[in-house]
């Protein structure tokens, strides 16, 4: 009997440690599941053939064996065979700087009036300075012959200087010189023959450095991604994926899938299977929108949550990026000299011809509903000098079928508006004229409004601004991204910004609480309650 | 004797007045472009015989303001610039120009500022 009654309470304590034990591994992650997941497994399949090749050695094309003394007979060369190459470059926004593809329409592009919280504004290919960065040779902008070497060299080597050493010291009467030309001659004969599909260090040589200098604009683009690791990114990481940046951002008729002004980046979220011909520039193109293991609760949230928000918990992980730019402060001098004042990170955080700035690293992002377009303040829109401006900003709610909840940094600044137009202003910044060579900002005003064609009354001053940039690079592997409580928590959460809808565990409603407790107890009661009762009556037999 | 000592003072001031020229405030009158290559020879020269391991020289113009460069070949202090025995062997003209190249490419030389 004694025996029996051990036997007995023994039986109930292991039921309800089982019943416990259930409820816990319900709600507990399936890490320990070997199963891979579908997005992993599609993605993998999708860029299997990860090598690129080519059936050409260009140092074996004659075109390119000769001595050139100009980047245009370099060009010429490029030409004769590839003989398409330049006019559809010529259509593309890489070349026109204008959204609409020429100047019918001037007002979206950084050859238009597009302004940005940076250097502000190219004034329509007038500020030489930015032109550096387009790809044509000499600086000339549209005006000129397309530079191929920019996108599709791996030399390194700098062919604009060489080009014009070469062409000086051909009108050079020294004869020394002449043995140096014929060196740099064979130089540029040996750099230009290495030619290349797009590298990381090609599209980065300005899509790192935009805005001015290194990680300055994007935050999730800097030198750290000629050669990551994948601890910084996944895809793009030497010891990982190794992507270069065509891999995802596909190119048709050398135009480049991914930019957003007027448009979106894609139309519709796309995955290869639906269309394998879709551009590889959405996480859905190759990952699919089922991504997490067949049980995950992550794959309920795919038409809510971007991949990114997850995915990128913190960018500028290695070189800091600018937050912060106040023209308002340009100008000061020391000695009557422009100077520059280096802060943290070894960055500048004063100089005389830009203003003042901030930098930070492992930046946490801010989150915004995104349908992949964003709005755009130009040098022609009125803007309400009372209110901080927000030169670009996310587009996208709740209701929106194509919008997700997307993480983005925000570039804080101040730049010159006009006060009577009551419009943000163009400042010419580089060359003899520009602001940074007489720290004359009314002047440089006058000249870059006039070269993009928008009036200027005369009178300026300063307006907060905004401009907002979707963080896309710099995935983390999946040990590191976000948790769940780190957006489903009451303090805190990574989404507080986001308050048109019902978040569980970071909102509270008094009735849903109540009700879910009630729900929860009432279970526990009821399924406890029915254990014991067919335990203590055996199922209703006799013993 | 007069003559010859008035043409010999003149040849003299002459040759003052142009060296002191070389080294005014608009800075040395080398060649800088020739002066770069010079450089770059240099340190050409100096990796291919092991006394360094790169021939990309290890500084730049933009290393120090115009008075600093002005110090260090006023001074001929090429120290800091390693490859001793190279630096010996170039003539007064070759280091006037890597002069040149240096102060008119120094970190406050009037060149255009970039958007950095």
């Amino acid at each position: 009997m004694k025996l029996r009654y051990v036997s007995r309470y023994g039986l109930a304590v292991i039921t309800i440690m089982t019943f416990l034990c259930s409820f816990h591994f319900a709600f507990a992650s399936t890490k320990d599941n070997t199963e891979e997941a579908m997005g992993r497994t599609l993605a993998n399949q999708a860029v299997k053939n990860a090598n690129r090749w080519s059936t050409t050695d260009h140092a074996k094309i004659d075109a390119l064996n000769q001595d050139f003394t100009s980047g245009e007979e370099i060009t010429q060369a490029c030409l004769s065979c590839h003989s398409e190459a330049a006019t559809q470059f010529h259509k593309t926004i890489h070349w026109t700087w204008l959204a609409s593809g020429d100047k019918s329409d001037m007002r979206y592009g950084k050859a238009g009036y597009s302004v940005n919280n940076y250097c502000i504004s190219g004034n329509a290919m007038e500020d030489k300075g930015c032109l550096s960065c387009h790809p044509s040779w000499n600086k000339k902008g549209v005006e000129g012959e397309v530079n191929c070497l920019k996108c599709h060299n791996s030399s390194g080597f700098n062919f604009d200087e060489a080009l014009s050493d070469i062409k000086a010291f051909s009108e050079d009467s020294d004869p020394e010189t002449e043995d140096i030309m014929k060196d740099l001659q064979q130089e540029v004969k040996q750099a230009v023959t290495k030619i290349t599909l797009p590298t990381r260090k090609n599209c980065g040589d300005c899509h790192f450095t935009g805005g001015g200098g290194d990680g300055v604009k994007h935050g999730d683009l800097d030198t750290s991604l000629t050669k990551p690791n994948r601890m910084l990114d996944v895809h793009m990481g030497t010891d990982g994926k190794d992507f270069s940046c065509t891999r995802c951002h596909t190119t048709l008729d050398h135009n480049i899938a991914g930019r957003i002004y007027t448009n979106p980046a894609v139309e519709t979220r796309k995955s290869l299977i639906e269309d394998d011909l879709a551009p590889k520039i959405t996480c859905v193109s190759c990952h699919s929108s089922v991504p997490h293991k067949n049980d995950s609760k992550m794959n309920d949230h795919t038409d809510v949550v971007s991949c990114q928000a997850c995915h990128i918990p913190t960018f500028a992980r290695v070189n800091p990026t600018k937050m912060w730019w106040d023209w308002s402060k340009a100008g000061k001098l020391k000695d009557g000299k422009p100077y520059v004042e280096n802060g943290p990170y070894g960055k500048p955080v004063y100089k005389s011809i830009k203003g003042e700035f901030k930098w930070e690293k492992n930046v946490i992002p801010e989150y915004f509903w995104f349908n992949g377009s964003l709005t755009s303040t130009t040098a022609d829109d009125v803007i309400d000098p009372a209110q901080i401006v927000k030169v670009n900003h996310p587009v996208g709610d709740k209701n929106d079928p194509e919008a997700r909840i997307f993480p983005f940094k925000i570039h804080r600044g101040k730049q010159p508006y006009d006060k009577i137009n009551k419009k943000l202003l163009a400042p010419l910044l580089s060359g003899k004229d520009g602001y940074w060579t007489t720290f004359d900002m009314n002047d440089a005003i006058e000249r870059g409004n006039k070269a993009i064609g928008i009036p200027y009354s005369g009178e300026f001053d300063y307006v907060e601004t905004t401009s907002a940039f979707p963080i896309t690079h710099m995935v983390t592997p999946k040990e590191m991204a976000l948790d769940c409580t780190q957006c489903h928590i009451r303090e805190n959460s990574k989404l507080a910004a986001i308050t048109d809808l019902y978040l569980p565990g970071r909102d509270k409603s008094g009735l849903m609480d109540t009700i879910g407790w009630l729900s929860v107890i009432g279970a526990l009661a009821g399924v406890l309650l029915h254990g014991l009762g067919r335990f203590f009556t055996r199922n209703g037999k006799e013993n | 004797m007069v003559k010859k000592s008035i043409i010999t003072l003149t040849v003299l001031l002459f040759t003052m007045v142009t060296f002191s020229m070389a080294f005014t405030s608009d800075g040395p009158a080398g060649n800088d472009r020739k002066g770069k290559y010079t450089y770059r020879k240099v340190y050409k020269t100096c990796s291919q015989e092991g006394a360094v391991e790169s021939a990309t020289p290890k500084l730049s113009p933009s290393d120090k303001t115009m008075a600093q460069w002005k110090i260090v070949f006023e001074n001929k202090n090429f120290d800091e610039f390693g490859c001793k025995d190279n630096w010996v062997g170039l003539s007064d003209t070759d280091i006037l120009d890597i002069y040149s190249y240096f102060y008119h490419h120094a970190k406050d030389s009037p060149s255009p500022a970039t958007c950095k």
